[in-house]
């Protein structure tokens, strides 16, 4: 096998450092870190309104004027030891636009790290003490939890037991959204899988949004899909990472999308620099080594497509086209 | 030996493929060495080396006259350009009906947009799209003057938007048409890294002009493939003295290039159009936007199925382009195209282009016939015009050579290589349907061929690349070929296609059955790969 060859596959970063995360924040949320301070496993770093309004107030004649995305904090209620508070939006005609609401959720940092930036209104940046796996995208919020691994194929809801409470669940190549609901009301914080279809991404979406809107929510709940949309199993070499990760606390954040978990004495070797992926075609989901690459060939369909040569386990070699494997690195 | 290079890279780095080309001095001219497109993420230099290995072991003595030894590939200089992802605009105006041309330009100028509007979101909405960490700019334009229903809200609306942009000093801030006129609102803007613009109002119907221009040149960056496309596409209508329209499908956007030569002195000129939302497939496709692959697809899949596909597709859009995938990334690429056009109703009133070159990662996998089958499926006009495609996809990099006598000189010492002929479309309009339209006979170097034209189908006639023929139509009634009239007589050129009659409906019609639909496009592709007439 010629380096210069294996150089031709896509290659896809196994594990990813740093990790800056973002945690968005909405006109009127309340940031509660500064940039450069440290943060634990845990800490509120915001407090998030629930229903936020835009209210107008007249500033005192002798108050000085506020800048846009500064605090605001109302006169005292009867029976309570502060008054409402809220954020200057922005000022017209000499009333201030207030976004302020009554209910306040605390956000959560589901990793220890530093705080990088903190901009009212768009969002925190936190850089995290450890790596990431990065996925394709995550649904729900961020969160955190003991990693478990589940079932190597399709998990399904009968599947799943009070005993997952408070883990992140690795659930192979395929869930549902009637298991995802579930899972979250049983206490699970999290799942990570291959491949989320469309329609049960949709469902899951509607659910959590009805979640998210009623009174009493339950914890944080995510899912990180690190593949794509249709049904595969998960990468060796990430399967990899997470059985070694298991047991260990890890968290899952939406914007990247990622699997973080700090643990600096895990040695993680790189894959072997031959070790190829086919992650579409009828081979979908298998590895092996690439050997070579042969230039251009005819595939199903009428395309000239280049493609090179892989040995699977089994020791029967495939012509599979370039485009479709990927690598490690 | 000179210190002057001999061969150079031309190379694209698209968000899905990587297209190199070697382009060589051979004689007195430049000349196309040879080409090899790869998926994104491969190496870069490894691809470069794999091509002038090839291109050495194919033609050893052109590699020593190249200067180009074993594994010197890497060293040669580059002309590189790369299409960036579409950065976020928000566009705000006081009233929804002052939205609608603002969102259409700004939708086709290369920005991905999230428009609100005083009358239909409030201020707290508006204030959360402007500070959402994703928006990088925000168009807010009013008439010129602005209209009643305008005026009552621009001041609150300018407070808005001046109190976001203060708290967010990058954000690019246009203000157009009477928007103007609420600068001082926006303080010292000299002093914020993120730059206030004061530009035209959009004008209704017709979302290109000076607005349009001006988003584009504050979306795209200097070295950008979609840029360099529409100075590519300029000099390429200048040097074969054509109307040429460049449409470039891919995977973050879709381009259209519009180009005409310089007339009595004057230089060529060229429109552009960048349109997000007219990738192949878009982040997260929308019940539209599948229902509309689906109606090009002949694949039969349910929504939920094509919309996973169309995922896969955004995730890895270089991989599962055999069989079914082939067929999906055309259904795609169809789909897409149609978005560019009506992204650009304005260019339908101008007389049809002499060629139309296909570009982009879409077209790459595609056999020829088929994505000039596509391109007459979606882009029809009544008509007679030639069809090409950039194989080797170094129109983009020819357009970044700054110099516009030197891009013009290299794209006339190129012109026979870059552009691999697909043939010529002739698409007839008005005909009668069920009854024999008329005939054509085609007077060609080796003879003559008669064909008697169905309406609703293709005729095909084998004019290989590199010829050339006069087609003289008869038909029996009136149709509209350019003008109106019976009898005509057009030159036409072959290609990898040949002489293609498409006498279906203008604008095509599909049976609303998917059954039957699937079907009919299986028909007209096997017409143009086989040589049946359909």
């Amino acid at each position: 096998m010629s380096t210069a060859d294996v150089r031709l596959v896509p290659a896809r970063r196994l594990i990813s450092a740093p990790v800056d995360a973002l945690f968005a924040l909405a006109p009127g949320d309340r940031a509660l870190v500064a940039a450069g301070d440290s943060v634990v496993v845990g800490a509120p770093i915001a407090e998030m309104i629930r229903d936020p309004r835009l209210d107008e107030f007249d500033l005192p004649t002798d108050a000085e004027a506020p800048l846009p995305g500064s605090r605001w904090t109302g006169n005292n209620r009867r029976g309570t030891d502060g008054g409402p508070t809220g954020e200057y939006i922005f000022d017209w005609h000499g009333r201030w636009r207030v976004a302020t609401g009554d209910i306040t959720d605390a956000l959560e940092t589901p990793f220890a790290g530093i705080v990088r930036e903190v901009r009212p209104g768009t969002g925190i940046t936190i850089r995290a003490a450890g790596r990431g796996i990065r996925g394709i995208v995550a649904l729900g919020g961020p969160t955190r939890g003991r990693l478990q691994l589940g079932a190597d194929g399709e998990l399904r809801s009968g599947g799943l037991d009070v005993g997952s409470a408070g883990t992140i669940l690795v659930v192979g190549s395929r869930v549902d959204a009637e298991t995802l609901t579930r899972a979250r009301a049983m206490g699970v914080c999290g799942v990570v899988v291959a491949g989320l279809a469309s329609k049960e991404r949709r469902d899951f979406i509607g659910s959590e949004a009805r979640q998210r809107a009623a009174l009493h929510r339950l914890p944080p709940f995510a899912v990180l899909v690190l593949d794509g949309a249709t049904r595969r199993p998960l990468a060796g070499a990430v399967r990899a990472v997470l059985a070694a990760l298991a047991g260990f606390e890890v968290a899952i954040v939406t914007d990247p999308p990622m699997l973080v978990f700090d643990r600096p004495n895990l040695v993680i070797p790189p894959p072997p620099v031959d070790l190829v992926r086919i992650r579409a075609g009828a081979m979908s989901g298998r590895e092996g080594q690439f050997i070579t690459a042969i230039g251009p060939r005819r595939f199903p369909g009428g395309a000239h497509l280049e493609a090179g040569i892989v040995r699977l386990p089994d020791g029967t070699d495939a012509a599979i086209p370039l485009g479709d494997l990927e690598r490690f690195v | 030996m000179t210190s002057e290079p001999r061969a150079f890279i031309a190379l694209d780095t698209g968000a899905a493929t990587v297209a190199a080309a070697m382009i060589g001095r051979v004689g007195s001219r430049w000349r196309l060495i040879g080409s090899i497109t790869m998926p994104a993420g491969a190496d870069v230099e490894a691809i470069i080396a794999v091509l002038g290995a090839r291109a050495a072991d194919a033609d050893p003595a052109l590699a020593v006259a190249l200067d180009l030894r074993h594994g010197g590939a890497v060293d040669l200089p580059r002309l590189e350009v790369a299409s960036h992802p579409p950065r976020k605009l928000a566009v705000v105006a006081a009233s929804q009906r002052a939205l609608e041309p603002l969102v259409a330009t700004a939708s086709r100028s290369g920005w991905l947009t999230a428009a609100a509007s005083t009358d239909g979101t409030d201020p707290l909405a508006m204030s959360t799209l402007l500070l959402d960490s994703g928006v990088h700019g925000v168009l807010v334009g009013a008439g010129d003057p602005p209209a009643a229903d305008e005026r009552r809200a621009l001041g609150e609306l300018a407070a808005l938007i001046a109190a976001a942009a203060g708290r967010r000093p990058e954000l690019v801030v246009v203000l157009a048409g009477g928007m103007s006129d609420h600068l001082p609102a926006f303080g010292d803007v000299g002093r914020r890294p993120g730059e206030v613009v004061l530009g035209p109002s959009a004008r209704r119907g017709i979302p290109g002009g000076p607005l349009a221009d001006l988003l584009l040149e504050l979306a795209l960056p200097p070295a950008d493939a979609h840029r360099s496309l529409g100075w590519g596409a300029m000099a390429l209508a200048d040097v074969l003295d054509r109307r040429v329209d460049v449409v470039e499908i891919g995977h973050d956007a879709g381009t259209r290039a519009a180009a005409s030569p310089g007339v009595g002195g004057a230089s060529a000129t060229a429109e552009l159009a960048v349109v997000p939302t007219a990738a192949l497939a878009p982040a997260d496709p929308d019940d539209a936007v599948v229902d509309r692959v689906g109606l090009w697809s002949t694949w039969g899949a349910d929504r939920h199925r094509l919309r996973d596909r169309l995922r896969e597709l955004r995730i890895a859009p270089w991989a599962d382009a055999t069989g079914d995938g082939a067929t999906l990334r055309l259904a795609a690429a169809r789909a897409a195209l149609s978005r560019l056009a009506e992204c650009t109703p304005d260019w339908d009133d101008r007389p049809p282009a002499d060629l139309t070159v296909a570009t982009g990662g879409a077209w790459a996998v595609a056999a020829a016939p088929t994505v000039a089958l596509a391109l007459v499926d979606v882009l029809r006009r009544p008509g007679a015009g030639q069809f090409a495609i950039d194989h080797a996809r170094i129109l983009a990099p020819l357009g970044s050579i700054p110099d516009a006598d030197e891009r013009r000189a290299m794209v006339a010492d190129l012109v026979d290589d870059l552009l691999a002929p697909l043939g010529t479309v002739v698409t007839p309009a008005g005909m009668r349907t069920g009854r024999n339209a008329g005939s054509v006979v085609v007077h060609g170097v080796t003879g003559e061929v008669r064909l008697d034209l169905t309406p609703g189908g293709l005729a095909l006639v084998d004019l290989p690349p590199g010829s050339s023929a006069v087609a003289e139509f008869t038909f029996r009634d009136t149709v509209k070929l350019g003008a109106r009239g019976r009898h005509f007589a057009i030159e036409v050129t072959g290609g990898l296609g040949g002489l293609v009659v498409d006498m279906r409906d203008v604008p095509l019609r599909l049976p609303d059955r998917a059954d039957l639909r699937g079907e009919m496009l299986e028909s007209w592709q096997a017409t143009l790969l086989n040589g049946r007439d359909a």
